[in-house]
C-alpha cells in the first residue's frame, strides 16, 4: 500500500478549558476514501478540521507528505491541496453559481474578469459533477442540495490531493448521493485521497475503504471497511450493543379518533390539494423527494405560509393563522432547519426551552426558578448532555441542539406533533433516543406525523405513510404495500393512485 | 463542535464570583466613574447638587427616547424619526393649549388635555411607524427616515417657518413639570427613573420583554416558536412613540416653543446612548440600565467640556467622539478573540 | 416627489411665460426654513414676491428652498434651465459651493443679486445686499463695554462654526480685549434655544461671576434667559442677543431689564434684495453695486420701527 498522504500524530484539541480531542494518532492514504465515523460530540469534525489546517492542534503534529505542516490559514491548506467542504455551506448567496466557483480565482482578461470564460470553467467543473445546475442562478435560489453541488465543484476545481467532506449527503437525494459517490471513485482513481465524515453506516459501508472510529474525543481505532458489519460499526461507535434502533410498532387502536384532518390543501406555489388524516397514537409518514412540498404543507397548515383548504383538529373545523393559533390547540410543529430556525444559538439553554411555552411562566412576570426547573426537567427527560447549563445553546452538539428543540416543543404539551426530519444529522445513539421517544408519545395518546428522507425510518416507525410528489399526494401506503421500493415508486412518479373519494375520508365520530 | 464533556476543576468560590461579574458589561459604567473622576478635578462646581441634577435632567430627554429605541434596538429595528417626531408633537401640544387657553378649561386642565394629547399622539406616530414596517414590510431604516422628514417638515409647516411659543398664560402652571421638584430631586429625573425602571421591568421580567430579545435574536426562530412577530415589533415602535411623547411633555416647559430646529439629531444620540449602554445595534441583548448610562454619558461629556476651557471648543466634537468611541471598544475589544 | 411636482410646476410655467412673451421671471433661491432667521427670511421672501407680483404684473418670481449647498446647487440649475430665469436673487447656504455655480449662470446673461453670505470669488454679482457680521459684533461689543463702564466679567455664546460667526466674533473681541472686561468663556450653542439653555447652564455652574452674556442671536438668548431663571440669576446680569426676533423687540419696546436692546440683523434683507433686484426691470435706475444693511442697535426708543408682529421671526 502506498504511502500515507496526510498522518496526525497524538492530536489534541482543546477548546478552552474542555479538551473535545485527546491524542488521536490517523493516517490518509492517496487513493483510498477514509471514513471517520462518530457519535456527535465524538470529535470527527474537529479531527477533519485538524487535519485540513482550519484549526490548530492543541497538542500534536500533522505531517503532510512525510513532513510536518502547519498551515497559517485554510487558505495556505487548500494552496496546498487540501480542500475542506464545511458542513455550513461556504457559498455567498448573492453571487451566482459561476461566481461562487471561480471565487477568488478570477480569470482575468486586460484587468476585468473574463466572465466567459469563468463561466465556461464553472460548466466544466458542474458537468463533472453530472449536475444539472443553471450557472448563472444565484445560489440563493438553488436547492440546498444544489448548493453542496456547486460547493463540491468548487473544491474540485481546485488542484486537490486530500478532499475532506463533513456530512456531504444530509442534504441530497438518492441520485445525488450516488453522483457524489462516483466523483468520490473518480477522484479516488486519480490518486486523490477522500476524507469522508458521515453517521450514514451503509453510505460509509458501501463508499469507504478504512474507517477511523472516535468515541468520546478518543480513538477507537482503524479497520479496514471490508472487515466490519454495519452492526459493528455502530456498536464500535457507541460502545455498546445497539439493539434494535427501533422500538416495537404497536398497531394503532381501531377506535383511535382523527387527530388532524387534512382536506384539499393547498399551499401556494408548493402543494396543491392534498387530503390526509392522523390518527391518535399513530405515526404517519410523509415521504417524497427534496422540493415535493412535505415541510411547505405543514408549515401552511400550522400558520407559518398561507394556505388554503379545510383543516379539522378533533373533528372541529379550524383555522390557524398563526402559529400561535395552532399553538393554543396543542399542535406543534419540528422544523426541519434547526440552525435557522430551532434555536436562539446566542440565548441560554433556559431561554429557548421555554421560548414556545413562555406564558406558563410569565404571570406577569417571567419566573426564573420556575424556568430553571423546567431545563432541569427537560435536560433529565431527553438526556441533554452538557456540562453546565448556563451556557449558549449554539454550544451543542447537534443531537443535543435537537433533543432542546424537541423539549421547547414539548413544553406546550401538544397532543399533534409535526416531526420535519427529526434526525438529520444527528448520531446513531441520538437516533434511536428519538424514535423511543415517538414511541413513548403514541403510549401518551399523542398524533405524530413523521417528514422524513431516511426511509427506514420510515418504515422502522410510521403506521401509514403518505406519499407526494410535486405537491401532490400520489399514494397512502401500509400494512404490506409499505417498503422502500414502493415508497420511491411513488415518490418518484412511477405509481401513483387516484386522489380518495370523500366516501374514504374517515369521520370522526362525535 | 463537541459537546464540553470534561468539567473544569473547582475554582475557589470568592474567584468564581469574581469571574462572574460581567465586567465587560460593566465598561459603560466604569467609563461613567472615570468621566465623574475628570469632571470633578476640573471644576470644583462639578459635583455640586446643582451641577449633577442639571446633567441628569439634561440626560432625561434623551434618557426617555433611548429607553423606547432599547426596545426597538434589541428587537432588530431602528427609530429614526424619534427627535422629529418629538418637534413635531411639541409644536402640536403648544399649538392645542394655545388655542384651548381661555376657554371653558382652566389652564392645569388645558394642560392636562395637551399631556393626554401627546401622549395619545406619541401612541399612534409609534403604531404608524411600527404598522409600515411589519404590515408594510418596508425596512425600519427607511419607514422611519420617511416619517423623519414627514414630522420635521409639519413641525416647519405648523410653525410656519418659525418658532410656536406656549401662551405665557400656562407658562406658569406647567412650568414646574420641568423645573420642580420632589424630595429635593427635579422631577424630569423622577420621570427619567421611573421610565427606566418600568422599561427594564417589561424587558427583563415580562414575556414581552422576552420576546423583544428572541426576535431580534433570530426572528424566524421566534416565528416558529408560536410568537407573533409583526405584533410584538409593533408594540416596540408604539413604545417608542410613548416614551417620546414622555419626553415631549417634559420638554415643552423648558423653553415654551418648539421650532424645526427642535430634537435635531435626537435620534442619533438616543441611538448611540442604547448602543454605549452594550446593546447591540444588530439586535437580541440589551440592558435598560446600560442605556440610563449611556445618556447621562453623552450629558456629561458636554457638560464637562462646558466646565474647561482647557480644550479649544472647536475640539469639542473631536472628544465627544473619542470617548464614545473608546467606551464601546472597551466593551467590545475584551469579548472573544 | 417633491422635486417632479417642482419640475412639473416649472414646466407649466415655462408654458405659461412662453405663451405671455414679455414676463420677466426672477428666480429666488434661499435656505429651508430650518432655524428662527431663515424661518423669517422664507416669510419675507414670499411677502416680498406677492406685494411685488401685485405691483408688476410682468414681473414672476419662482422661490425655491434648499437644505443643502448640493441642493441649492441643483436648484439653480433647474431655475436656468427649466424656468429660464432673467435675474437670480441668492442667499447662498455657503460661499464656496455656490461659487460656481453662480458664476455659470452669470455666464449665461442672468442679473445676479447676491444676499449676505459674499461668494468667494469678486465681480460675479451684480449687486450685493447683505447684513454687516463685522458691525453687529462691534454694536454688541459697544453697549457692553459702556453699559458695564468697561470693566466686568462676561460669557459668549457662539453660533455654529462659520465665516458668518467668525466675523462677529473677531469684531467683538476686537473691540473688548483692549479693556478691562474679561471673557471667561466662549463655547458654541449653534444659534439653537436647548444648547443655549445648556451652555448657559454649565456656565452658571462655574462662574459664580458674571456681569453680561453674549448671546449674539435671540434663539440663543431665550434658552440663556430661561437656564438664568432656573438658577435664580437673572437680576445679576444682562443679555444682548441679536438679528431682531419680534418676541425679543417686543421685550425690549416694553422695557425689559434682562434683554435691554436687540442688534439688528434683519431677514427682511431678501426682500430688500428682491425689490432692488425687481427695479432693475420696471425702471432705468441704475441698479449695480453694494447694499449693506445697518445694525442698528435696537432700544427701548427705535424698537417700535422694528416690531413686524406678523412676520414667524
Amino acid at each position: 500500500m502506498s504511502e500515507p498522504i496526510l498522518v496526525g500524530r497524538g492530536l489534541t484539541k482543546a477548546f478552552g478549558p474542555v479538551e473535545v480531542l485527546h491524542a488521536v494518532d490517523v493516517d490518509v492514504r492517496p487513493g483510498e476514501v477514509h471514513a471517520l465515523l462518530g457519535e456527535n460530540g465524538a470529535g470527527k469534525s474537529t479531527l477533519m478540521k485538524l487535519l485540513s489546517g482550519y484549526h490548530d492542534p492543541t497538542a500534536g503534529e500533522v505531517l503532510f507528505d512525510g513532513a510536518p505542516v502547519r498551515f497559517p490559514d485554510s487558505n495556505a491548506a487548500e494552496a496546498a491541496g487540501i480542500v475542506l467542504i464545511h458542513q455550513e455551506l461556504n457559498l455567498v448567496p448573492d453571487l451566482t453559481v459561476e461566481e461562487n466557483v471561480v471565487l477568488g480565482r478570477e480569470p482575468h482578461r486586460l484587468g476585468l474578469v473574463d466572465r466567459r470564460a469563468a463561466r465556461a470553467r464553472a460548466r466544466e467543473m458542474l458537468d463533472t459533477l453530472r449536475t444539472e445546475v443553471p450557472v448563472t442562478k444565484r445560489v440563493r435560489d438553488l436547492s440546498v442540495s444544489q448548493m453542496q453541488m456547486v460547493e463540491i465543484a468548487k473544491a474540485v476545481s481546485r488542484e486537490v490531493r486530500v478532499l475532506c467532506m463533513d456530512e456531504p449527503t444530509d442534504v441530497l437525494t438518492g441520485t445525488e448521493t450516488e453522483v457524489l459517490f462516483d466523483l468520490m471513485r473518480r477522484l479516488v482513481a486519480d490518486g486523490v485521497a477522500v476524507l469522508y465524515v458521515s453517521h450514514k453506516l451503509d453510505e460509509i459501508k458501501a463508499i469507504a475503504d478504512r474507517v477511523t472510529i472516535l468515541r468520546d474525543g478518543a480513538l477507537v481505532g482503524t479497520f479496514a471497511a471490508a472487515d466490519l458489519t454495519t452492526a459493528d460499526m455502530a456498536r464500535r461507535m457507541v460502545g455498546r450493543d445497539v439493539a434494535d434502533m427501533y422500538p416495537p410498532k404497536r398497531p394503532v387502536p381501531a377506535d383511535a379518533p382523527v387527530a388532524l384532518e387534512l382536506d384539499d390543501v393547498s399551499v401556494p406555489g408548493h402543494v396543491e390539494g392534498a387530503t390526509l388524516h392522523v390518527r391518535r397514537g399513530e405515526v404517519l409518514g410523509l415521504a417524497g423527494l427534496i422540493g415535493a412540498g412535505r415541510t411547505e404543507l405543514f408549515e401552511g397548515v400550522l400558520g407559518l405560509r398561507p394556505m388554503h383548504g379545510r383543516v379539522r383538529k378533533d373533528g372541529r373545523p379550524v383555522r390557524w393563522r398563526h402559529a400561535e393559533d395552532a399553538k393554543f390547540d396543542r399542535v406543534a410543529y419540528l422544523t426541519e432547519d434547526r440552525k435557522g430556525k430551532g434555536l436562539l444559538h446566542e440565548k441560554s439553554l433556559r431561554e429557548n426551552v421555554t421560548l414556545q411555552a413562555l406564558e406558563r411562566f410569565a404571570r406577569p412576570f417571567v419566573h426564573d426558578r420556575q424556568e430553571r426547573a423546567a431545563l432541569e426537567a427537560a435536560i433529565e427527560e431527553f438526556d441533554v448532555r452538557v456540562a453546565r447549563h448556563d451556557v449558549a445553546a449554539g454550544t451543542l452538539s447537534g443531537g443535543n441542539q435537537q433533543k432542546l428543540v424537541l423539549a421547547k416543543l414539548m413544553l406546550t404539551e401538544p397532543d399533534v406533533v409535526v416531526l420535519d426530519e427529526p434526525t438529520r444529522g444527528i448520531d446513531v445513539g441520538t437516533k434511536r433516543q428519538i424514535y423511543f421517544y415517538v414511541a413513548e408519545l403514541l403510549a401518551r395518546n399523542v398524533a405524530v406525523v413523521l417528514i422524513s428522507s431516511e426511509l427506514p425510518e420510515l418504515l422502522g416507525l410510521a403506521h401509514r405513510v403518505v406519499v407526494l410528489k410535486d405537491g401532490t399526494v400520489t399514494g397512502t401506503l401500509e400494512g404490506a404495500a409499505l417498503t422502500e421500493e414502493t415508497i420511491m415508486a411513488y415518490a418518484t412518479g412511477l405509481r401513483r393512485d387516484p386522489p380518495p373519494t370523500p366516501a374514504e375520508v374517515p369521520r370522526v365520530r362525535a | 463542535m463537541s459537546a464540553p464533556e470534561a468539567v473544569a476543576p473547582p475554582a475557589p468560590a470568592w474567584r468564581g464570583a469574581l469571574r462572574r461579574v460581567p465586567w465587560q458589561q460593566l465598561t459603560p459604567l466604569l467609563a461613567l466613574v472615570l468621566l465623574v473622576v475628570v469632571g470633578s478635578l476640573l471644576h470644583p462646581s462639578f459635583l455640586t447638587a446643582t451641577n449633577l441634577f442639571n446633567v441628569l435632567t439634561r440626560s432625561a430627554f434623551i434618557g426617555i427616547i433611548a429607553v423606547g429605541a432599547t426596545f426597538v434596538i434589541i428587537g432588530g429595528g431602528i427609530d429614526l424619526s424619534v427627535g422629529s417626531m418629538a418637534a413635531f408633537l411639541s409644536g402640536a401640544m403648544i399649538l392645542l393649549m394655545n388655542a384651548l387657553q381661555g376657554g371653558a378649561l382652566s389652564p392645569v386642565g388645558v394642560v392636562l388635555m395637551g399631556v393626554g394629547m401627546v401622549l395619545g399622539s406619541g401612541l399612534v406616530a409609534g403604531a404608524a411607524n411600527g404598522l409600515a414596517i411589519t404590515r408594510g414590510r418596508i425596512e425600519p431604516f427607511i419607514v422611519t427616515l420617511g416619517t423623519l422628514g414627514i414630522f420635521r417638515s409639519l413641525v416647519t409647516y405648523l410653525a410656519d417657518g418659525g418658532t410656536i411659543s406656549l401662551d405665557f398664560g400656562l407658562r406658569g402652571v406647567y412650568r414646574p413639570v420641568f423645573y420642580g421638584n420632589l424630595l429635593g430631586i427635579p422631577i424630569p429625573v423622577w420621570a427619567f427613573a421611573v421610565v427606566a425602571v418600568l422599561g427594564a421591568i417589561l424587558l427583563h421580567r415580562t414575556r414581552f420583554g422576552r420576546y423583544v430579545r428572541a426576535i431580534g435574536s433570530n426572528q424566524e426562530v421566534a416565528r416558529y416558536a408560536a410568537i407573533r412577530v409583526a405584533r410584538i415589533r409593533t408594540l416596540t415602535y408604539v413604545i417608542q412613540g410613548l416614551c417620546v411623547a414622555i419626553a415631549v411633555v417634559l420638554y415643552v416647559p423648558r423653553l415654551g416653543s418648539a421650532s424645526a430646529s427642535t430634537g435635531i439629531l435626537w435620534e442619533l444620540e438616543a441611538i448611540a446612548a442604547v448602543i454605549i449602554g452594550g446593546t447591540a445595534l444588530k439586535g437580541g441583548s440589551g440592558h435598560i440600565w446600560g442605556t440610563v448610562v449611556g445618556a447621562i454619558m453623552l450629558s456629561l461629556i458636554g457638560n464637562v467640556l462646558n466646565l474647561t476651557s482647557v480644550i479649544s471648543e472647536y475640539l469639542n466634537g473631536t472628544v465627544q467622539g473619542l470617548i464614545i468611541i473608546g467606551a464601546v471598544f472597551l466593551q467590545r475589544g475584551r469579548q472573544g478573540r | 416627489m417633491n422635486r417632479s411636482f417642482r419640475i412639473l410646476a416649472a414646466v407649466a410655467t415655462l408654458a405659461f411665460g412662453v405663451a405671455l412673451a414679455q414676463t420677466t421671471t426672477i428666480g429666488v433661491s434661499i435656505p429651508a426654513a430650518t432655524h428662527g432667521w431663515t424661518g423669517g427670511v422664507n416669510w419675507w421672501a414670499a411677502q416680498a414676491k406677492t406685494r411685488l407680483e401685485a405691483a408688476y404684473p410682468n414681473l414672476e418670481f419662482v422661490i425655491n428652498t434648499a437644505g443643502s449647498p448640493a441642493e441649492q446647487a441643483d436648484d439653480l440649475e433647474d431655475l436656468i434651465a427649466i424656468n429660464q430665469i432673467d435675474a437670480l436673487v441668492i442667499l447662498p447656504f455657503e460661499s464656496d459651493p455656490l461659487t460656481e455655480p453662480v458664476a455659470s449662470a452669470k455666464d449665461r446673461g442672468v442679473f445676479i443679486t447676491v444676499v449676505d453670505r459674499g461668494l468667494s470669488r469678486a465681480g460675479i454679482e451684480d449687486v450685493y445686499v447683505a447684513g454687516n457680521n463685522t458691525v453687529m459684533g462691534q454694536v454688541s461689543a459697544e453697549y457692553i463695554i459702556e453699559r458695564l463702564g468697561g470693566q466686568g466679567k462676561i460669557v459668549v455664546l457662539r453660533g455654529i462654526p462659520t465665516a458668518i460667526d467668525n466675523e462677529r466674533f473677531d469684531a467683538f473681541m476686537a473691540l473688548v480685549e483692549p479693556t478691562d472686561i474679561e471673557v471667561l468663556d466662549s463655547q458654541y450653542a449653534n444659534w439653537n434655544r436647548d444648547d443655549g439653555f445648556e451652555v448657559m447652564q454649565d456656565f452658571l455652574t462655574r462662574f459664580p461671576e458674571i456681569d453680561a452674556v453674549w448671546a449674539q442671536d435671540d434663539d440663543i438668548a431665550l434658552g440663556v434667559i430661561e437656564a438664568l431663571r432656573q438658577a435664580g440669576r437673572e437680576n445679576e446680569l444682562f443679555v444682548v442677543g441679536g438679528a431682531g426676533m419680534k418676541e425679543i423687540i417686543k421685550g425690549v419696546m416694553d422695557g425689559d431689564t434682562l434683554i435691554p436692546v436687540d442688534v439688528l440683523y434683519p431677514p427682511a434683507m431678501i426682500a430688500t434684495a428682491m425689490e432692488v433686484t425687481a427695479l432693475k426691470f420696471v425702471s432705468d435706475v441704475p441698479i449695480l453695486g453694494r447694499y449693506i444693511l445697518d445694525s442698528t442697535l435696537i432700544t427701548p426708543e427705535n424698537a417700535a420701527d422694528y416690531y413686524f408682529p406678523d412676520s414667524p421671526f
